[in-house]
């Protein structure tokens, strides 16, 4: 076990905050009763469920009975994606969607285009960023859904979300009504102000376990009038959308986690901005041969997203984590396939830098000092491993 | 993936990194499908193998399948390098997951190719 240990992997999960466990925990042992029960224990349970749902709704400007409870933010986009185009499947099947969206709705439209639905993936560009004008280009009759990320998972870049709200309102005013927006708002919840209306999206996931909450429970807001063909079916729950006996626990931390992201909201994104902004002036002044992914203003403010030139992602994050500091990479290599992040690939930088990359993602636990360490292994790391890179040679001219 | 401590210590310690300037033996390989690479250079004398140095881009199981093979080899003869397999060098870091075998064939087959350039 290493000395220090750092923790910069806050977009793939986050601490759970005591205050969550502790409201969780109360709800494990008093609110055990089934919250479709008639009895006073199911009420019970029912009236904890209802406390924490109308805590969810409120972090995107929701109505209380907008918000579906899943297990999290993967069935949440399958239930929007799949459940929104098998119910509307009668007036049109084309679906627009960006390159850069969360495998598990990239995923998901996979599986419909084998089912006969046509796929648009638009490109992002080197910034990250979708542009409304392609949208609005890719556009048919027939497409009754657009579902584009709020916020990218990899390099933190903000997506036009409300933009396109408004072209999917202007397009509906003009007839086309069968037509509607999801978001996967996953990485966006609780670290940006969101809200539905202003957005204009009719779908919106989100999961908790990105809000200090434990894993096992996200949501999916649901406007008003939009039908869904459930995906998990036999009970009533969630108002037919999703069957299931709730997971009380699981849906009162989310709750709690909800309230804390909204009351704490302006000093968490002062404070991850402000390690994100010192963490990323060091590296610049201490590491050459670096790239920022993704568009500097245009992005979350806790996440980082750095190729390092000359090594590998994956030696870069073990050397880390022998030094106790966690990140992450989007490259993967296995069975002897290079797969290159397709994130970065489709920010239109090669396969070296691709391999490259690391992010590092800033959360309300992570203090000043950490920085100091996590540079100082940084820079040893990376040294380390560009001494041994044939590449390093070839980059600097030294060799062919 | 959880690797060795074997596999750790060679990651944060590569053993004979870096390049012989008056080496008469070279190599410099890589795997075509994912792009990793492994480039060797050897001092080899009466057929002894005396000194060795490597340097390598790639997945952590190439970086520490090329360390570990420079430590395999030295002092042997070509003939005994000429000997090692996939397999060896498999055992000597204690075994990799078999989708991370083409490392250790990447190594075996830059040892060879360095060889055959006597």
């Amino acid at each position: 076990m290493p000395a220090r240990r750092v923790y910069l992997d806050n977009s793939a999960t986050t601490p759970v905050d005591p205050r969550v466990a502790a409201a969780m925990a109360r709800a494990v042992l008093e609110n055990f009763g089934n919250a479709s029960s008639v009895h006073g224990f199911g009420q019970q349970a029912r009236a904890a469920v209802d406390r924490a749902r109308r805590e969810v709704a409120a972090l995107v400007g929701a109505k209380q009975n907008e918000i579906v409870f899943t297990s999290g933010g993967t069935e949440a986009n399958n239930l929007a994606i799949r459940g929104l185009c098998e119910a509307a499947a009668t007036h049109g099947r084309h679906i627009i969607t960006s390159s850069i969206e969360h495998p598990s709705v990239a995923g998901v439209c996979v599986s419909l285009e084998k089912r006969g639905w046509e796929v648009t993936r638009l490109p992002v560009y080197q910034n990250g960023i979708v542009r409304v004008e392609d949208v609005a280009a890719a556009l048919r009759p027939e497409t009754v859904l657009i579902t584009i990320m709020m916020a990218n998972n990899e390099i933190g870049t903000i997506q036009p979300v409300a933009e396109i709200g408004a072209l999917v309102r202007e397009r509906r005013a003009a007839g086309h009504r069968h037509l509607w927006f999801h978001t996967d708002a996953v990485q966006a919840a609780g670290r940006l102000r969101l809200n539905v209306d202003e957005l204009g999206c009719d779908l919106l996931t989100m999961s908790a376990h990105k809000l200090y909450a434990p894993k096992g429970i996200g949501a999916l807001y649901v406007r008003r009038g939009v039908r869904l063909h459930g995906q998990n079916v036999g009970g009533h729950q969630e108002r037919e959308r999703r069957a299931g006996t709730e997971n009380v626990p699981g849906i009162v931390a989310f709750g709690e986690a909800a309230k804390l992201a909204r009351e704490e909201f302006e000093a968490r994104s002062v404070h991850d901005r402000a390690l994100r902004d010192r963490f990323e002036a060091e590296v610049e002044r201490h590491i050459p041969d670096i790239v920022m992914n993704g568009d500097r203003e245009q992005r979350l403010g806790h996440l980082s997203n750095i190729s390092f030139r000359f090594i590998e992602g994956e030696g870069l994050l073990i050397n880390l984590d022998l030094e106790g500091v966690a990140v992450s990479t989007g490259s993967a290599c296995s069975s002897g396939t290079l797969e290159p992040s397709p994130v970065i690939r489709a920010l239109g930088v090669n396969d070296e830098l691709a391999r490259g990359s690391i992010r590092f993602s800033f959360g309300k636990d992570n203090a000043e000092d950490e920085i100091e360490y996590v540079v100082e292994v940084l820079v040893r790391a990376v040294e380390r491993l560009r001494a041994l890179s044939p590449l390093t040679l070839v980059g600097h001219g030294l060799h062919g | 993936m959880s690797y060795s401590a074997k596999f750790k210590d060679h990651l944060a310690h590569p053993r004979n990194a870096g390049e012989l300037s008056d080496a008469n033996a070279v190599a410099d390989e890589t795997n075509p499908i994912c792009g990793d690479r492994l480039r060797l250079s050897l001092i080899v004398k009466d057929d002894r193998i005396e000194a060795v140095r490597y340097l390598a881009y790639g997945c952590p199981p190439t970086l520490v399948c090329g360390s570990v093979l420079t430590e395999l080899v030295s002092g042997k003869t070509v003939g005994e390098a000429r000997k090692l397999t996939r397999a060896d060098l498999l055992e000597e870091i204690g075994g990799l997951p078999s989708r991370k075998h083409h490392a250790a064939a990447l190594a075996i087959e830059t040892l060879n190719s360095a060889l055959q350039n006597l």
